[in-house]
């Protein structure tokens, strides 16, 4: 079956009021979850997990697939407008969204983001329409060291993208580190850090430590001086960006898309770290990268579309391999063994209505975030607009259900409430938090594509560099790890 | 001398993770063991808290600490939070969001008595109604059965 016709089955299977309806409430809450910080996709989808076992099959992965994407459109809203990511993803349009937001440039950024997200999901939606079966060869031959390639390669975009002192910033990155190692050694069981805690085995929860680090210190940094609201919603005009802003921004929407799609493909990659390293790519690559950090269009053009492209890419190994290269998709891909498909390289064939269906879920889902985001602009804000001393409690109380229902356990409250305070004491010291996050998210990966890549090796290490991929990763690594210190050496000697 | 508190509890932190991770084991017969990673981090967390203690371009001028008002919030904010953590498995959900929110709701901007039981009941309720009976999520119970 070739891919048009393949298409036009998925959409004869998805075109009938239940199955639209299912998509559209998934865009609605996928939207909602990403606009109310504190709750972020994976919590929502598996909140709503249970509900779609009552669903047939394609509605209710429709559902939970719009959930995933709708949560990426929705979490702009509240990064730019209240400096508060609605989810992970989110966290680096925080930087430049909000300031726009500041110099009374809301709407674009809103309008930018969500058009962006638009362009970045169907062109990735096409790309998965008729690539896919290639990109899964491509991704099925990725081992452990091209992934490691690729996780040194996303942790060295990191050091471009720290602000202020370089010094506290690397010392996030090396407590990053440090705290994704407390737990189970996936490689050979160790226990490491629990100190005979049992809560601590499974190691430290993400949604804890974001919701901590950006949403609660946030909240805490807020409440000092409650007359001060940093919702920025007053002056939301022209939703429409104007061609200045297309001309910024479509060079760093096509770049992100093409990034984005990529790093959804492979293990490790997804929406988060396609955000945090198109952000540094376009930072890296900007003639006046001194703008970023205070308004810079590209900095939410860039992020918001290759969080979105992300997901389509990071349907690819789920759909076409049954492998979950994030935990979003692996919480798809256990709503799909409980209705009772394996998903894998055989359910293109086997099962081409479920298949082909999704992907058109995807392209509808698309088109009805636009309708959500853009025109209904007005009612998320009026969602955000309700006071502080009304909206933090309420805040404070979703992001502690959404914390629990990670696990069902009191522990990630506590560790959640720990990492606001240090994150409210950090910022208070100028200190980057975000590179922390990156550095917590791709360090277990890095650490054990390394050591498997060691165990697969009889010349250790140089296997890294016998693998025309790998090579190539790591070579640009440290091709950019030296430029950086050039870049820095320079400068020093220019304030000299 | 907050910050220099803090790049000393890195140094601490560094060194005694450093040595957590040395006993771990660093190489072993098919490569890295399970303390080499940590290790390196570890060091790494020591020598640039050392670094940041002695640069003093790093450091910041001027932090802005809240005053005793602003301070206060922020601990209410703090003990809000904390109380439902404390009371999530102890009293249930109802019971321990009912103690917090209006801890919460108070300490933020001395919301009024009636405004703050209305928020109080209508936020518990949504709560429930949403993520309790609708999504099906087990709320914590106390050991009256809600």
């Amino acid at each position: 079956m070739d891919a048009l016709s393949g298409l036009a089955m998925g959409f004869s299977v998805m075109l009938t009021p239940a199955n639209l309806y299912f998509c559209f409430l998934g865009s609605l809450i996928g939207t909602m979850v990403g606009v109310l910080p504190g709750l972020g996709p994976l919590a929502a989808l598996a909140l709503l997990l249970p509900v779609t076992f009552t669903l047939s099959p394609i509605a209710g992965l429709a559902m939970l697939a719009a959930i995933f994407y709708g949560a990426m459109y929705g979490g702009s809203t509240t990064s730019i407008l209240v400096n508060i990511p609605g989810e992970a993803a989110s966290v680096i349009t925080c930087l430049d969204g909000h300031q726009m937001a500041r110099q009374g440039r809301a709407g674009a950024a809103l309008g930018m983001a969500a058009l962006g997200s638009f362009i970045a999901g169907t062109l990735s939606l096409i790309v998965l329409t008729f690539f896919a079966p290639a990109l899964a060869a491509i991704a099925i031959r990725f081992g452990p060291p091209e992934n490691f390639g690729l996780m040194a390669l996303g942790l060295v975009c990191t050091l471009f993208m720290i602000t202020g002192s370089k010094l506290k910033g690397l010392l996030m990155i090396a407590l990053g580190f440090l705290l994704s190692s407390v737990g189970m050694d996936m490689v050979n069981g160790n226990e490491r850090f629990t100190f005979g805690v049992t809560d601590l085995t499974a190691g430290i929860e993400l949604l804890a430590v974001v919701i901590g680090l950006f949403g609660i210190s946030e909240i805490l940094l807020n409440v000092e001086s409650v007359a001060k609201n940093s919702l920025v919603a007053d002056r939301i005009k022209k939703l429409i960006p104007t061609w200045a802003d297309w001309k910024a921004s479509f060079a760093p929407i096509l770049r992100g898309s093409g990034l984005g799609f990529l790093l959804g493909i492979v293990p490790g990659g997804g929406p988060i770290t396609a955000s945090f390293m198109s952000y540094a790519m376009e930072r890296r690559i900007a003639r006046e990268p001194e703008r970023f950090g205070k308004g810079a269009i590209e900095g939410v053009a860039g992020p918001e579309s290759a969080n979105n492209a992300a997901v389509a890419g990071s349907m690819i190994p789920l759909l076409s391999l049954g492998i979950p290269s994030n935990p979003i998709t692996a919480l798809l891909l256990g709503a799909l063994i409980i209705q009772g498909i394996q998903p894998g390289p055989l359910f293109i064939t086997q099962r081409p209505d479920l298949f082909w269906g999704v992907i058109a879920a995807m392209y509808i889902g698309n088109v009805m975030l636009l309708v959500l985001n853009l025109p209904l602009i007005g009612l998320w804000v009026q969602m955000l607009r309700i006071p502080y001393r009304f909206l933090f409690p309420l805040i404070v109380l979703l992001a502690m259900v959404g914390t629990y229902s990670a696990n069902k356990n009191v522990f990630d409250l506590w560790m959640m409430l720990g990492f606001g305070l240090l994150g409210w004491l950090l910022r208070k010291l100028e200190y980057d938090i975000a590179p922390f996050v990156l550095a917590f998210v791709l360090a277990p990966l890095l650490e054990q594509s390394l050591r498997q890549s060691m165990t697969m090796s009889v010349d250790g290490a140089m296997i890294l560099f016998q693998r025309p991929v790998s090579a190539g990763l790591v070579a640009a690594s440290a091709l950019l790890l030296v430029l950086m210190v050039i870049r820095q050496f320079k400068r020093k000697r220019g304030d000299s | 001398m907050v910050e220099r508190l803090l790049n000393l509890f890195w140094i601490l932190l560094g060194s005694a993770a450093a040595w957590q991770s040395w006993k771990l084991g660093l190489r072993g017969p098919s490569g890295p063991e399970s303390g080499l990673f940590p290790f390196i981090a570890s060091c790494g967390i020591a020598v640039l808290g050392l670094s940041l203690m002695l640069a003093r371009a790093s450091r910041v001028a001027q932090p802005q600490w809240p005053d005793a008002r602003a301070g206060l919030r922020t601990v209410g904010v703090a003990l809000g939070i904390a109380l439902m953590a404390f009371g999530m498995d102890r009293l249930g959900f109802v019971v321990s969001a009912a103690i917090a929110m209006p801890v919460l709701l108070r300490t933020i901007d001395r919301a009024s008595w009636l405004e703050t039981l209305i928020l109080t009941v209508g936020s518990i309720a949504a709560i429930v109604l949403v993520f309790g009976k609708l999504l099906g999520m087990p709320l914590p119970r106390g050991p009256w059965g809600w």
